[in-house]
């Protein structure tokens, strides 16, 4: 099925990608006793996709993973990981399931190994395998110095880490983080992306959320935007970027006194809106093709325009969150 | 699952809280321990026995043959003496940890914030209910192991046999366990460490299994065997108070104290552990300890316990009359009836859909979801079975009369409509906005009841009839009303039924109030 723009009540917004669907909410709502945390959700991921679950505090992020990975029970709809209904076989769906909160509470009266130790077994990995996944987690980790201390000892930073290798312990096929980066200091965030960066790669499916929008641009392959329990917006960031975006933000810079010229030949250009010009620097929306583009761009320099830098404003998911939540683009 | 050393959870303890150092001083404190109860138990019984030996000379004969006698048993009686304070001790630390080690396992996660990583593992709640019930006392019981050896030999030297040692170590087991599982299951209703909280259900449940001892005396004296004291006294012939000549009756047929203890205990404890697995994996929102057809069976199984359990002779000093088996029976019933109805309460969410789809018709009156009163009634019909069954099967022991079976029926439809509104009542709780509502709802009630009391206690100044027609109004205690005869109980009985059939209806209209309400509440969010 086709990415349908995303409007709420939607049959199924599904997110393009290289495989099977790997998460499937489909029709999901949770309600508390007089909220509804999350409304008619339907959302489909394929394999390998990172997709970052984005929007302010109370949009319904957190019900909805946490729901995914077994730990709530939907009102109505359900959610499948892998094939599995979670509500109905929590125990089957969780093997493929690693969770991690914006909380990193670890069992302190436990050394390092004994901690990843005992959620290997609880995950029921082959005996055979636990002792090599172990140690394998710990250097991925970076925590080999610290293999047989405890974890009573080490620093938050550590703990952090130890929770991360905790949820990958089991090769999960799928990753659920709440608010991940939530304490990390930015080289431990550096290294948790690059940790996930090649968790993906090794085809892992990620569902991230965040409301530091900035901490999943460059990073997710897909978006969605979450407002007052809806998913507003889905797809692939490019994709929702364009579907949004027809009419491109452009920057204009010049040396000289050519503001007049500018706005004259702007003005008389199709396509163009929303001029806003000063002194050395401007910016407009242009709707037109590629080649439009560059006649545009031709059409200043052979008015005499002495052009010091033109270009597209690229759009950052932030840009877009903004525009969404202040339902520019609804 | 068997292989409870493989269990990762009970490993975890095991780690955790056995580390070599903190093994071998245990091992090292319980022996010293044990050293010093083995010196007091010698010197008392020297002491005992020099005291016996001065005062020969001033007695006849048969003193000096006594203490002859103690003299030449006196090496085994020491080692019986060490051998029941070890058992005694043993049994002590053992239930009292199980019970406070586990009673605080879940709510404590809950608090780290370790529980939700647990609940996510394929873990199932079996699996986790099994590591945490022998995983959390890990320390108790290790320090039993340590000291199983001396009890062994103190016990055997002391002239009992192995199979008595076995059996009071069958009993302390099963208390410990049994005790353990109740303290799971009180940390599983505190939604964070509370000690207050789990303080008083501890103690309670510590309180009545320990307690349950008394009941020798009473109709039903199996129920000591709750009780590993019970089988304490009986398996080493501590035989005080003349307990160990009362024997524990099974539908009318006497039984070993032990087997009756795994009996209960076993029964009991299976009860607990159905509403754990049914829970452990929830989230706390989403906690119902049974379904509805479960609390209808545990209201027919504790019936059956009690008739199973009853005796009837000489020994209990009682009046063996039907009437007064069949108006207890209607009591603990309503103590059965609220209990089951607390513990079948649907939460506000799934109460929310079930009322939607039957506004649409696609669900009954007798819904999972739906509103307790059909399963209370059914229970007490279920009950009220078991009464006919229970007093016709005992009517050749006592003076028996049908006119019981017809009293005995209004008496459990009166109680039957005020637990039916009691419990309206806290379901209507549970949809305000109130912190904790089950746990108000019942102190509301008791505020009710105490309220009614009072205002009976008035009313009985300007006469006794007056405060008694108020009480029958307002509370069910009017018949139980001894001197009435077949159906004639008091108006105020029968005008207290039809108040409280009004009430119910009442709160039956503010629930469907409430429900209608919050549906049409606009989205709000909620993280």
């Amino acid at each position: 099925m086709p990415y349908d723009g995303g409007r709420f009540g939607a049959p199924s917004q599904i997110v393009p990608g290289k495989a099977d669907p790997l998460i499937e909410l489909i029709g999901l709502r949770k309600e508390y006793d007089n909220l509804v945390a999350v409304e008619d959700l339907n959302l489909t991921i394929p394999q390998s996709e990172i997709f970052g679950l984005i929007g302010p505090n109370g949009a319904g992020k957190t019900t909805t993973i946490r729901i995914a990975c077994g730990l709530l029970t939907p009102t109505t709809g359900k959610a499948v990981i892998d094939g599995v209904d979670v509500a109905r076989e929590p125990e089957r769906a969780q093997r493929s399931i690693g969770y991690l909160s914006d909380f990193f509470a670890v069992y302190e009266d436990l050394k390092v190994w004994e901690y990843l130790d005992y959620f290997a077994h609880a995950y029921k990995v082959e005996e055979r395998q636990i002792s090599a996944r172990v140690n394998g987690v710990i250097a991925q980790v970076s925590l080999e110095v610290k293999r047989d201390a405890l974890i009573h000892g080490l620093s938050r930073g550590m703990k952090q880490r130890l929770g991360i290798g905790r949820a990958i312990i089991h090769q999960p096929k799928v990753l659920l983080l709440d608010e991940p980066a939530s304490g990390l200091d930015p080289k431990a965030r550096l290294e948790l992306r690059n940790l996930l960066r090649w968790l993906q790669e090794q085809g892992t499916t990620i569902l991230i959320s965040s409301h530091i929008l900035t901490e999943l641009e460059g990073f997710c392959t897909s978006i969605g935007i979450m407002e007052k329990g809806r998913m507003v917006r889905s797809g692939r960031i490019e994709e929702v970027t364009a579907a949004e975006h027809r009419a491109r933000d452009m920057r204009i810079g010049w040396v000289g006194d050519s503001t007049p010229v500018i706005e004259a030949r702007l003005n008389g250009f199709p396509h163009v809106a929303n001029i806003k010009l000063s002194a050395g620097w401007g910016t407009f929306q242009f709707a037109g093709s590629d080649d439009e583009t560059a006649s545009l761009l031709a059409d200043l320099v052979g008015a005499g325009v002495r052009v010091k830098t033109f270009g597209e404003v690229k759009q950052t998911v932030e840009d877009l969150y903004m525009k969404v939540s202040k339902h520019e683009v609804m | 699952m068997l292989k409870f050393w493989r269990n990762p959870e009970f490993v975890r303890h095991v780690r955790a809280e056995l580390r070599p150092a903190r093994a071998v001083t245990v091992a090292v404190v319980v022996l010293f321990l044990c050293a010093l109860i083995g010196l007091a138990c010698w010197s008392e019984r020297q002491s005992m026995l020099t005291n016996a030996e001065n005062s020969a000379p001033h007695i006849d004969g048969k003193w000096t043959a006594y203490v002859e006698t103690s003299r030449q048993q006196n090496s085994q009686q020491t080692w019986l003496l060490l051998c029941k304070w070890l058992f005694g001790l043993q049994c002590g630390l053992v239930t009292f940890w199980s019970l406070f080690a586990c009673a605080q396992s879940v709510s404590a996660e809950r608090d780290r914030k370790t529980w939700d990583f647990q609940r996510t593992t394929s873990l199932r709640p079996a699996e986790m209910l099994i590591g945490k019930l022998l995983g959390e006392p890990v320390l108790a019981y290790f320090g039993m192991l340590c000291v199983l050896p001396l009890t062994l030999i103190a016990g055997l030297l002391g002239g009992l046999s192995f199979w008595s040692l076995v059996a009071a170590y069958g009993s302390i087991i099963a208390g410990a366990l049994f005790l353990g599982l109740g303290g799971l299951w009180v940390s599983t209703l505190v939604e964070t460490r509370s000690r207050g909280v789990e303080m008083i259900g501890g103690l309670g449940l510590y309180g009545f299994t320990m307690g349950a001892h008394a009941f020798t005396t009473t109709w039903f004296p199996g129920l000591a065997a709750f009780s590993p004291v019970t089988g304490l006294h009986t398996v080493l012939g501590l035989d005080s108070a003349g307990r160990r000549s009362v024997v524990p009756p099974l539908f009318g047929h006497s039984v070993p104290w032990i087997v009756l203890t795994l009996l209960l205990d076993g029964s009991f404890g299976a009860g607990l552990v159905l509403m754990l697995v049914r829970n452990l994996k929830r989230d706390y929102s989403e906690i119902r300890p049974l379904s509805r057809w479960q609390a209808v069976g545990c209201a027919a199984f504790l019936n059956f316990v009690f008739y199973a359990l009853l005796k009837f002779g000489p020994s209990t000093g009682s009046g063996t009359d039907s009437r007064l088996l069949a108006t207890f029976m209607v009591s603990i019933n309503g103590a059965i009836l609220f209990a089951m109805g607390l513990a079948t309460l649907t939460p506000h969410e799934r109460l929310k859909v079930w009322w939607r789809q039957r506004a649409v018709g696609t669900t009954s009156l007798f819904s999972e979801d739906g509103l307790p009163w059909p399963w209370l009634a059914l229970s007490a019909v279920v009950a009220y079975a078991l009464m006919v069954w229970g007093l016709l099967a005992w009517r050749l022991s006592m003076d028996f009369h049908t006119r019981t079976l017809g009293t005995a029926a209004v008496q459990l439809l009166v109680v039957l409509v005020f637990i039916t509104r009691d419990i309206l009542f806290v379901q209507w709780c549970t949809l305000t906005q109130m912190r904790q509502p089950v746990l108000k709802g019942f102190f509301f009630l008791c505020l009710y009841y105490v309220a009614a009391a009072v205002v009976s206690a008035i009313r009985g100044i300007s006469g006794e009839a007056s405060g008694i027609a108020a009480l029958s109004i307002l509370t069910p205690v009017g018949v139980f009303d001894p001197r009435v005869e077949w159906l004639h109980f008091s108006a105020g009985v029968y005008e207290g039924l039809a108040l409280q059939a009004g009430l119910i209806a009442v709160i039956v209209v503010g629930i469907s109030n409430r429900l209608g309400r919050v549906g049409m509440v606009a989205t709000a969010s909620g993280d």
